[in-house]
């Protein structure tokens, strides 16, 4: 069909609009789909699970309709054994902690108008009520219809009067066009959320008067869409088909061949099973003419003929419920594990746990392992605001059940420990309070719910609670951890009250402080320095398993607390020593290193653009290896060649040596992993701290920019305030100078190999490769930068040995984004943009700028004899503001990247 | 419906952006009230702390409540919002009746009908409101006067310290402690007593869960209804940092599909915050809604290192709100948590002149 034929918007109509937890606005030409499986009268099994009261398999039906398209869910409990009003209540409430769910809007579908009521009770967004009529009259067609307003809902209106339903097109027209009348012209209904359904009538019947049925629904849309203005029309297409019922192959050429039609009249929104639709162009010629002639009432004898020919399909009817193939399942359960935390999905945790639980050997490793790391991914989405509370209640919720799954194996390993006589801690125990003065717990209850799905036992004394009462309280429960919240800024005073008093009465519980206004900062400064326990502030709902978790485990805790306590000790020293003192950005920018700018120190390269360098040979790299970093991967330091004679680490050192290098044979010998890279000198000059790279040498159209930080430090003499932009001729200069970007891998392949070698479990092979490969990525690097230096010229004449070149006694630097003078890692992105560097190796970016595959490396070339390396240390609000601007890129996002560099904390003053 | 097409106030917002007070819990700190304070003598024998139920100070402490209307009145503000932000039966309830939970009980519908019901809850909520809105009145009139330039008072219902979109309960997602016709209950009193001590306007704030304000502007529709008195409504929600309700998660124009119905006289965002990272959220619902915009953000975010609780100075506030008004972004602006008298005059004074959004323009251009 093409987008002419849909005629339900014109320019001059307004649109639907409705929400659940996300907006919904009708598109002009799009069919608005309307999810009916979670209809009771559609559906027998939803109807079933209802009964039942398995809600959870119910709101597992609604997922699988938003899934699968739905745009709107209608949502009907109308059946004599369902008590309406309890279970559409209940069903919304349900479906409102769903949050895939309760994205889209609901359609509150009853005829009991206390259902509608109470289903309109629980929608936060605005949805559409299905239906009202002037069945019983204009007086209660105007009360329910304001009722509809005053919660501000859309509204399905059925072509009904007192007379009954309206089956012609001039009875259609004449009720329809009454109760605009009344809702726009009396009640000052919004037109646009008016949605007529003017009955669709089943065909075909063998009545003669039933003929004419779908014509009468198609005339009266096209009426309505030209005379009613914004009105919407929709109905329940299934109908259509009755007489077909048991012939799918028939019904759903029905369907579409009428949809067709109507659409194309202007047909808004249809409630009709999506898995009974076929695709208009696809219904065969014959059966599509034959359909057409009984919806159109095109011959006297359509029905018997498409009777008969109905006849010789029986049977034929194509699966109704294809499921759409669920992709993530094919991850490892690790990953497996973690989509189904983050997304919130239940179907398959228990399988999923159940393996981990195999695949690790206890269940606490599953627990403490990917689900713990699962909900870290959790919190850090939440953190970046990508999700919001309501998903991580649900993430919570699918990690109560996998936790569920694994207690029992907990409690029986538990068993087999006592019976050895092994002394066994309790499940952790945590009390929690909003302080006295306070009231306001609703984020505290979020925190309960939270800790409570991941199998602590959580008492909640709920708001307004004195230090007295928590005390005394926690030593009656023997509670493992203490948390307090609080929301207003007098609670702070009571948080350290309490936390002296745990002092005081020699408490030796770990003490939990959080809520809107505590910080981390605050809690390091203010209350920590009274209790001599750990006192750890918890940021949000999503960071409180991992904290209650390591503060509980028995091999982490320690670690854990020695890790806090030095993180708060430099928390409070950054607080009481003055900020490190730096100059204003403007004075750093006039002591830039001193460099006499001189024609005969800018080398020009062989080439300017892209080149690429794939399949490179992994023996010339080999030459090029660095091999001390090696040894650091394996714990061990100490510099290469001098580690293999080392009093006690040198047997060890000497045989990973040997086994890396019978492992690069292998590599080498067979191409396991391939090396590929991309390189390029570029036209460039500095502007400011930017440095422009142009497109030819007549330097007039910009290619790229990169963006450098300045160093801001106060030092001492006349040590320059560096950044890299300084190493790279100024614009006005008039100079012509030249910089180089790369980027390497030596990761082609890795992925696989490591497999195969966990495959045969050879973790160890697998993480002696991985090293390897990243030692090659180094030396690919090292290599480039020596065949480029040759390209620039100047390096030809150097003559240096491959230990020179690992100590880099070479002219110029290649500094990479994410290290200490160009400390922002989304640099990468220009760098990845200039040499097009995914089409040209493979190599991504992720979301986080990591490089992917492992073992890439990259960077820029810097030419100039006085480039050197230099760590950029703290810089200051004035410059964040200004590389902000230069940038584009928003402060929030600017300050997250360059944390460690920030010589403030960014959540507080701003003056 | 129409009201607020004639309202004098919505004249002025097509004409300059209006001032709207600061905020009154983190004001109240500075006058160093104790607990005595608060309970004066008539709560003198309370069990539990007052000191931070605010509201109650309109009763306790009328002059200090007062001495706040009036400087912020004298600091430029337009409208000044009753101190009632927690003047309901359900918030009320938190400071005079024992939390179950402390003996091992629940907060759930039965609970909360025993609130509803409790004559003392109720009476002592309406008088706040009423007391609250007479005590803006008179110096709203009394500062209007003297300087020829009309002021307003709007009611304001905060939102509540209970969810109607969240479950407490670990085992059962569908359990809510507390009914949307409680909620509403508890609403529709508080909207009667803001009318009668004589309210300008109704505001719906701080709104961190879209049910609970969609209760509230349903009893607000039921009283005009009954009542046959109407005032414009203005909405304001908090939101975080994906421009989402913060409880219940609703986005920015999911929020205003919902509440459009009402005909508010303006929908905007306060609280949470603060101003730089609420701009794309502003940004959006100005181009979303047909009606009068309201900003009033946090002094920043809190900082309970500060000396004030929030980072901002009155400097910042003005030029962030300055920066908006530049972007015709706002219509009503203001400031929430941490913001002083200085603050908002500071906002006063960037915003003189400045140029208010033209919405009217925008529902055209959209048409």
């Amino acid at each position: 069909m093409s987008e002419n034929e849909r005629a339900n918007l014109t320019p001059e109509t307004k649109p639907l609009r409705l929400s659940g937890s996300q907006p919904f606005t009708q598109q002009s030409g799009v069919y608005i789909m309307i999810g009916e499986r979670t209809n009771v009268a559609g559906s027998p099994k939803f109807a079933k699970l209802v009964k039942e009261g398995k809600y959870e398999e119910a709101v597992s039906v609604a997922r699988q309709q938003v899934e699968n398209g739905a745009n709107v869910l209608d949502i009907c409990m109308d059946e004599g054994m369902i008590d309406g009003v309890a279970a559409m209540t209940r069903y919304l409430q349900l479906l409102a902690s769903e949050p895939e769910v309760a994205k889209v809007p609901f359609m509150v579908d009853s005829s009991k108008w206390e259902v509608i009521e109470a289903g309109l009770k629980c929608l936060q967004g605005k949805g559409i009520v299905n239906s009202i009529s002037l069945k019983e009259g204009e007086d209660k067609f105007r009360q329910n219809a304001a009722t509809v307003l005053k919660y501000g809902a859309a509204v399905v209106v059925m072509a009904f009067d007192e007379q009954g339903q309206a089956a012609t097109y001039e009875e259609k027209i004449r009720i329809c066009e009454r109760a605009y009348r009344i809702l726009v012209d009396e009640l000052g209904f919004p037109p646009e959320d008016i949605i007529f359904d003017p009955n669709i009538l089943t065909v075909a019947t063998g009545m003669e008067e039933h003929n004419n049925y779908a014509v009468d629904f198609i005339n009266a849309t096209r009426w309505i869409k030209a005379n009613l203005p914004h009105a919407k029309v929709s109905g329940g297409v299934s109908n259509i088909s009755f007489s077909f019922r048991g012939n799918n192959k028939v019904r759903e050429a029905m369907h579409s061949a009428f949809l067709y039609h109507a659409i194309a009249a202007g047909m808004d929104m249809g409630i009709v099973n999506a898995g009974m639709l076929e695709v208009y162009e696809e219904i065969e010629a014959e059966l599509k003419e034959l359909v057409e002639d009984v919806l159109l009432n095109r011959r006297p004898d359509a029905t018997e003929r498409l009777v008969d020919y109905g006849e010789t399909l029986k049977g034929v009817g194509k699966a109704v419920n294809e499921k759409k193939a669920e992709e993530w399942r094919n991850g490892t359960v690790e990953e497996r594990l973690s989509h189904a935390l983050v997304k919130g999905i239940d179907a398959y945790i228990e399988i999923d746990a159940e393996e981990a639980r195999v695949k690790l050997g206890r269940p606490l490793l599953v627990i403490e392992g990917p689900l713990m790391d699962g909900m870290g991914v959790v919190g850090d989405l939440f953190g970046a605001g990508k999700m919001f509370l309501p998903q991580v209640v649900k993430s919570a919720r699918v990690m109560k059940k996998a936790v569920a799954h694994l207690t029992p194996f907990m409690e029986a390993e538990k068993a087999a420990m006592e019976a050895s006589g092994q002394v066994v801690k309790a499940q952790g125990k945590i009390l929690l309070a909003t302080v006295k003065g306070d009231v306001h717990d609703i984020g505290k209850n979020i925190v309960g719910v939270v800790l409570a799905c991941n199998n602590y036992e959580v008492i909640d004394m709920g708001v307004m609670v004195s230090s007295e009462k928590i005390l005394e309280r926690a030593r009656a429960e023997k509670v493992d951890i203490i948390g307090l919240s609080g929301l207003i800024t007098p609670s702070l005073d009571e948080m350290v009250h309490v936390a002296r008093e745990m002092e005081r009465q020699g408490f030796k519980l770990p003490l939990l402080i959080g809520g809107a206004t505590t910080s981390r900062a605050h809690t390091a400064v203010k209350i920590a320095p009274h209790y001599s326990e750990p006192v750890v502030h918890v940021l949000d709902a999503s960071r409180a398993v991992p904290v209650t978790t390591s503060l509980l485990s028995e091999d982490g805790r320690e670690a854990f607390v020695v890790e806090h306590r030095a993180n708060f000790e430099a928390i409070r020293k950054a607080h009481s020593a003055p900020k490190q003192t730096l100059v204003p950005i403007a004075t750093a920018r006039t002591r830039r290193t001193p460099i006499e700018w001189r024609a005969e120190d800018l080398p020009v390269p062989e080439f300017t653009g892209v080149r690429v360098l794939d399949n490179f040979p992994l023996a010339t790299l080999r030459e090029f290896i660095d091999w001390s970093p090696f040894f650091h991967t394996w714990g061990m330091k100490g510099i290469y060649p001098r580690i293999l004679d080392h009093a006690e680490q040198g047997a060890q050192a000497r045989q990973i040596f040997t086994e890396a290098n019978a492992l690069l044979d292998l590599i080498i010998e067979k191409s396991l992993i391939t090396a590929r890279g991309v390189y390029g000198f570029f036209p460039a000059n500095a502007v400011g701290d930017d440095v422009e790279l142009y497109t030819d040498d007549t330097r007039k159209e910009v290619l790229e920019r990169f963006h450098f930080l300045r160093q801001q430090a106060n030092r001492e003499g006349s040590e320059p305030c560096r950044s890299l932009a300084d190493f790279i001729a100024p614009k006005e200069t008039g100079l012509q100078d030249y910089i180089g970007g790369f980027a390497v891998t030596s990761g082609i392949g890795l992925k696989e190999l490591c497999d195969r070698f966990r495959v045969e479990n050879d973790d160890y092979n697998a993480i002696m490769a991985e090293a390897v490969a990243d030692r090659l990525a180094e030396a690919f690097a090292e290599c480039l930068h020596k065949r480029v230096r040759d390209e620039w010229g100047y390096g030809r004449e150097e003559g240096l040995s491959p230990a020179d070149l690992i100590q880099e006694k070479y002219r110029g630097i290649r500094p990479a984004a994410g290290y200490p003078a160009c400390p922002d890692h989304t640099e990468k992105g220009p760098l990845w943009h200039l040499l097009d560097v995914q089409a040209k190796t493979g190599m991504l970016i992720t979301e986080s700028f990591a490089m992917w595959p492992g073992s890439s490396v990259s960077g820029l070339y810097f030419a100039h004899p006085n480039s050197r390396y230099f760590s950029l240390g703290k810089i200051g609000r004035d410059q964040v503001a200004d590389y902000h601007e230069r940038k584009g890129m928003s402060l929030v996002e600017v300050e997250r990247w360059l944390g460690q560099n920030l010589n403030y904390d960014p959540a507080e003053s701003t003056r | 419906m129409t009201t607020s097409n004639q309202h004098p106030l919505r004249k002025i917002l097509e004409t300059r952006i209006a001032i709207i007070d600061g905020a009154m819990g983190t004001t109240i700190r500075t006058y160093g009230m104790k607990e005595a304070d608060i309970r004066g003598d008539r709560f003198k024998d309370s069990t539990k702390d007052m000191l931070n139920n605010g509201d109650l100070f309109s009763l306790t402490q009328p002059d200090m409540i007062c001495d706040i209307h009036r400087r912020f009145l004298d600091a430029g503000a337009d409208i000044i919002e009753t101190n009632t932000f927690g003047a309901t039966s359900i918030t009320q309830s938190e400071f005079f009746v024992d939390d179950p939970r402390e003996h091992g009980g629940r907060k759930d519908p039965e609970f909360y009908q025993k609130i509803i019901d409790d004559p003392m809850l109720s009476d002592l909520a309406w008088e706040i409101n009423e007391k609250s809105a007479q005590q803006c009145r008179e110096w709203a009139d009394r500062v209007g006067s003297a300087t020829g330039r009309q002021r307003f008072v709007a009611g304001a219902i905060g939102p509540l310290t209970v969810s109607l979109s969240n479950s407490p309960d670990a085992d059962d997602a569908g359990f809510r402690v507390v009914t949307f016709d409680q909620v509403k209950t508890a609403y529709a009193q508080q909207v009667r007593a803001l009318i009668a001590g004589g309210s300008d306007l109704l505001l719906v704030e701080t709104i961190f869960d879209s049910l609970n304000a969609k209760a509230a502007l349903v009893a607000i529709r039921e009283v005009f209804d009954q009542d046959g008195k109407e005032l414009p409504v203005m909405i304001s929600a908090a939101v975080g940092r994906g421009g989402e309700t913060l409880i219940s998660a609703q986005t920015t124009e999911a929020f205003w599909n919902a509440v459009q119905h009402v005909k508010p006289l303006s929908v905007g965002l306060n609280c949470s915050l603060g101003p730089d990272l609420m701009y794309p959220f502003l940004e959006e619902l100005s181009e979303k809604a047909n009606v009068a915009i309201s900003c009033y953000p946090n002094a920043g975010l809190p900082n309970p290192l500060s000396e004030t609780g929030f980072d901002l100075g009155p400097a910042d506030m003005a030029r962030y709100l300055g920066d908006f008004a530049r972007g015709g972004l706002i219509n009503i602006a203001g400031g929430c948590c941490g913001n002083t008298p200085e603050h908002i005059a500071a906002i006063a004074k960037a915003l003189e002149g400045k140029a208010p959004r033209n919405w009217t323009r925008q529902i055209e251009a959209a048409a």
